[in-house]
């Protein structure tokens, strides 16, 4: 799905705020301590984003995707 | 195989069953190379947990976006390794 055109607009927040809800920063920090650690690589990150079935691609926000794509990989990897 | 700036470069057209870095929007097109942005590991491979992954050289590639969209006087320029790209006969350009 990544890199396609076609589906309308980015919805970006006004107010310039990096996180629209607490949940969000801590899905951003909760990658960080991930990768810091070990568990897994950007590239890593960026492929299980790819691969959310397109029916929950589309229906996540940014960060729900992270999420997803997090709980994905420390699943395959045992590590949940 | 080094690339130096003004080279015309077509990136790849094939889509890989693995995380690549070539958007879909520069497949198949030709573009020119800028300059070379160094070397850095090969996401498909970091992607696929291949230890340790391919080095390869990196370079910033300019599409004239017309070729791209259709439309537009402007270019796009965008980060490709050096797998992603094969050099253009200069009669096929």
């Amino acid at each position: 799905m990544g890199g396609q055109d076609g589906f309308g607009p980015v919805p970006v927040g006004d107010d310039g705020a990096p996180f629209q809800a607490d949940w969000e920063a801590k899905v951003f920090a909760l990658s960080r301590a991930l990768r810091r650690n070990g568990a897994f690589n950007l590239d890593e990150m960026r492929d299980a984003i790819e691969r959310i079935p397109p029916e929950d691609y589309l229906a996540a926000s940014y960060y729900e995707r992270w999420l997803i794509a997090m709980e994905m990989i420390l699943a395959e990897k045992g590590l949940a | 195989m080094t690339y130096g700036p003004g080279t015309r470069v077509r990136a790849l057209a094939g889509d890989p069953d693995h995380h690549t870095r070539v958007p879909r929007y520069v497949r198949g097109h030709v573009g020119e190379i800028v300059e070379q942005e160094g070397e850095w590991p090969l996401p498909d491979d970091r992607a696929r947990g291949i230890t340790p992954p391919r080095v390869e050289a990196v370079y910033a590639v300019r599409f004239p976006a017309r070729d791209l969209w259709g439309t537009g006087s402007h270019t796009v320029t965008v980060d490709l390794w050096e797998s992603y790209l094969e050099e253009v006969a200069p009669r096929e350009s």
